[in-house]
């Protein structure tokens, strides 16, 4: 279990959620939600299928604004400014704001190419560097050492828990500074997920992560703070050690002591 | 549970898979006397007529009455021509083959798509007849010649092509998952960076197979461009003079060419040609499929 | 790198001299797609709209129901217009049953295996066969080994084997889209495959059976090179003119504006051919557009879903 911060109450919010609804269509699968996410710590995502803790996270890098019909009204900052604001263009708002999906999605290219693939968009082009933001990242995603010597082989040659990393690693090249993960240990097997989460644990200390988990237990392993939603609603928040010994609301505690799923 | 009606149900089931299985054994055999007869009429001026496969393959000089028949002049229009369209509608297919497949809203397809499907249907002559009174003659305005010429064949192929692209592109297009663009966008690229460096490349083997059908579309063609080139016998020298492509050449001397001929022996070659490249495209296609899985 | 970018979270900053000649490409090449696709439909557009100015002034009554005149201008092309539809039909029902039965066997019956490639294999290879060369065959077979000469069956059986790949696929795609539920049930009440697939999964395909098929009817319908030296570029002139005598010479419609314009022996050689034209373009419109109605129709009545 995290160790509960004492200086809580001075730590500064990295990004502030406030009145957010996401519509689909005209069904209102996220009513009214607030949240503050604290800077550089784990806040995990709980609650059961279907309760919309997946369509919040995607809001937070305004993925939704991909999929036709859907509709995002509400205010989300980072660090003060509202990434939905009219004159801010969502494919910087996702530079900053990166995500990391269920599944593993690497491009059909080499692995390297995967890594820089960020940075080449983003204007990078000399191949030195390249170079380095490539090795950087892989330490980072704790993957070097497995892939150094095979950098031009295809990344889909890799294991799901090696893509995944890759698809870290791919994330952080473009240096962002909070990074959304969407049940990313869900499809590997444990020891890919607990080389996931040992990571996880060390990139805290530079960005902010907020993670979708089905696993409670994962919930308690490595996050700081932890927010329960049910059907629609962000019901309570708080840090992790309170929400899972004394839960305030009694949904909560109905979810953590497995009344339902 | 045997009775009268299950006997007589097994026996119409095996009378059924003997139908079946002869209707597509005819698809056997029909590819096969056609490759046959074709080989065999289409090898008479090689081996009836002693004339030299080379020069037929590469000598500019076709002249029927004097018994020269290098066919060199339609072998290079058909390439051109076909190249030209290649080059024009290949891009161009793969384009909006793009769009349908990223771009477009669903009703503004509804109303675009079967408008495609009415550029497929509509006959080779008919675009061989636009050809000729529309193009024709504005080429003959615009570059002050005759008109007719590759150029004109070339603009029309690109037409021709293009649903058979736009199609396969877009088929190529729309299985590549979703979740490669979801993660190119994660990482803050535009939908174009997206189409362009993500979406493009891996769908590659499936848009080659569109071109190469595309090739195959238009090397195959006759009417139209048969009334757009203009009946030349020798290799054009460029694009807005009078050519000459394989299909064009069969059509309009076969009519006339006297049975058991070194003309028709000629002929027929030009024809056991052009179904030796068909065959060819076909492997290529095999190739560029199984180098997608 | 990046980061040092956007430092800050101001407006501006997010929005960095990169970022926008990104977005500036992003729009441009959007409207270059866009461009791309409406260019071909303003040329489709203008196609039809063209050939309907030319050849509007001569569709008549007496163009569409008279005789080719030999030399004379007003001749019309009622015997041409009868034997594309002559020639369809009798296509039709060459290419149907075997079309259909293959593609049955292929998709219902035929596990994976080497008769199945090499059925699969044949298709293709006669679909890649261009139309002039099959041409080509049929004079071979039909008219010289034969000894038919130019006769509406020689031309029917020759667009035969042009199109049997394509009502293939028709018939692949068609009992494709039926559910497998259906056979599933229908073999659980213990009915022999062929009663399954007589009795349920052909009917459950004819809306999009029949839409490909008119489809390729319409495709049948302008076909040219395959029938110049198979059905003929004449027709025998008189009362014999309008002949369901399959064994006679039979030029269709489509033909008929290439031979128009190239034998040019008439004076209004040019005002046939843009008549003709225009009627084929009717007539791929009219095909395309029962096939998508027919077809629709028939889906709805027998599943009750659009």
């Amino acid at each position: 279990m995290v160790e509960v911060q004492k200086d809580a109450q001075t730590l500064s919010d990295k990004m502030k959620v406030e009145n957010m609804d996401v519509y689909y269509g005209s069904f209102r699968a996220m009513k009214d939600a607030n949240l503050n996410v604290p800077d550089r710590r784990v806040m995990a995502l709980i609650g059961p299928s279907g309760c919309g803790k997946s369509t919040f996270l995607r809001a937070l890098n305004r993925m939704h604004d991909l999929t036709p019909g859907t509709r995002v009204t509400g205010k989300v900052t980072l660090d003060g400014t509202d990434i939905y604001a009219a004159n801010i263009d969502p494919v910087t708002v996702r530079h900053r704001i990166g995500m990391v999906f269920q599944r593993p999605n690497p491009f059909p290219k080499s692995i390297f190419e995967n890594v820089v693939y960020g940075p080449r968009i983003h204007g990078e082009n000399n191949h030195k560097k390249l170079v380095e933001i490539a090795e950087r990242s892989l330490r980072q995603a704790a993957l070097w050492d497995e892939v150094k010597d095979r950098l031009q082989r295809s990344a889909l040659d890799l294991s799901g828990g090696q893509q995944q990393r890759l698809c870290i690693a791919r994330v952080l090249a473009v240096e962002p500074e909070v990074i959304l993960m969407d049940e990313p240990a869900s499809a590997l097997d444990p020891i890919a997920t607990s080389k996931i989460e040992d990571l996880i644990g060390e990139l805290k200390k530079e960005y902010t992560v907020v993670i979708v988990t089905h696993s409670m237990q994962q919930a308690a392993r490595i996050s700081d703070f932890t927010t329960f939603f049910l059907l629609g609603e962000l019901i309570e928040v708080g840090t992790t050690s309170d929400i899972f010994t004394r839960p305030g609301d009694k949904r909560t505690e109905d979810y953590i002591t497995g009344r339902y799923g | 549970m045997v009775g009268v009606r299950a006997n007589k149900a097994h026996r119409d089931e095996r009378i059924a898979l003997v139908f079946l299985i002869l209707c597509s054994v005819i698809f056997v055999v029909g590819i096969g006397l056609v490759l046959g007869y074709l080989a065999w009429n289409g090898t008479k001026l090689f081996f009836q007529d002693h004339y030299s496969l080379l020069t037929f393959l590469f000598s500019p000089d076709w002249d029927s009455l004097n018994n020269k028949f290098g066919a060199l002049p339609f072998i290079a229009g058909s390439l051109l021509a076909t190249g030209f369209a290649i080059v024009v509608g290949g891009p161009l297919g793969v384009a909006v083959g793009v769009f349908f497949s990223e771009l477009a809203p669903k009703r503004v397809a509804d109303v675009m798509k079967p408008a495609i499907e009415v550029l497929v249907g509509i006959p080779s002559v008919v675009y061989g007849w636009l050809g000729l009174t529309l193009l024709v003659p504005l080429i003959a305005k615009v570059f002050k010649v005759e008109g007719d010429g590759l150029l004109a064949g070339g603009i029309v192929l690109s037409i021709m092509i293009l649903p058979t692209v736009i199609s396969l592109s877009e088929d190529a297009l729309k299985v590549v998952p979703n979740s490669l663009r979801e993660g190119s966008a994660a990482l803050g690229a535009t939908r174009w960076e997206t189409i362009s460096r993500v979406l493009v490349p891996a769908a590659s083997s499936g848009l080659a197979v569109g071109i190469i059908l595309g090739i195959a579309r238009a090397i195959g063609e006759t009417l139209a461009v048969q009334l757009v080139l203009g009946n030349a016998s020798v290799v054009p020298s460029s694009f807005l003079k009078p050519a000459a492509a394989l299909t064009s050449e069969i059509i309009l001397d076969m009519g006339d060419a006297p049975d058991g001929s070194p003309l028709q022996h000629a002929l027929f070659s030009m024809a056991l040609l052009l179904l030796l490249i068909s065959m060819v495209l076909i492997v290529l296609i095999h190739y560029a499929l199984r180098k997608r899985a | 790198m990046a980061r040092a970018l956007i430092a800050t979270a101001s407006p501006e900053k997010l929005n960095s001299d990169r970022a926008r000649s990104r977005r500036l490409l992003d729009k441009f090449m959007t409207g270059v797609l866009w461009a791309a696709a409406s260019s071909i439909i303003v040329l489709l557009l203008l196609f039809i709209a063209y050939e309907f100015v030319q050849g509007w002034g001569a569709l008549s009554w007496h163009f569409l129901t008279g005789y080719p005149s030999a030399s004379d201008a007003g001749g019309g092309v009622g015997p041409e217009i009868f034997n594309s539809f002559y020639i369809l039909i009798l296509t039709l029902i060459f290419t149907l049953p075997i079309a259909v039965g293959a593609g049955v066997y292929l998709q219902e019956y035929a596990g994976s295996g080497r008769f199945r490639d090499l059925v699969q294999f044949s298709a293709e290879s006669l679909a890649t066969v261009p139309s002039i060369v099959m041409g080509l065959f049929g004079l071979l077979i039909f008219v010289q080994t034969f000894h038919w000469h130019f006769t509406a069956v020689g031309g029917a059986l020759t667009l035969t084997l042009l199109n049997l790949p394509a009502l293939m696929r028709v018939t692949q795609e068609a009992l494709g889209s039926v559910a497998d539920t259906y056979r599933e049930a229908s073999m659980g009440l213990g009915a022999t495959k062929w009663q399954t697939v007589l009795k349920v999964i052909l009917p459950s395909a004819i809306g999009p059976l029949t839409t490909g098929v008119v489809l390729v009817a319409g495709r049948i319908f302008g076909e040219t090179a395959a029938l110049v030296f198979t059905a003929g570029a004449s027709v025998s002139y008189g009362a014999s003119a309008y002949d369901f005598n399959p064994f006679h010479t039979a030029e269709t419609l489509a033909v008929h504006l290439w031979s128009t314009h190239r034998e040019a022996l008439v004076p209004d050689a040019d005002q046939i051919a843009n008549g003709s034209a225009l009627v084929l373009l009717i007539m791929v419109l009219v095909f395309n557009v029962v096939a998508r109605v027919v077809g629709r129709q028939l889906t709805v009545r027998l599943t009750g879903k659009a």
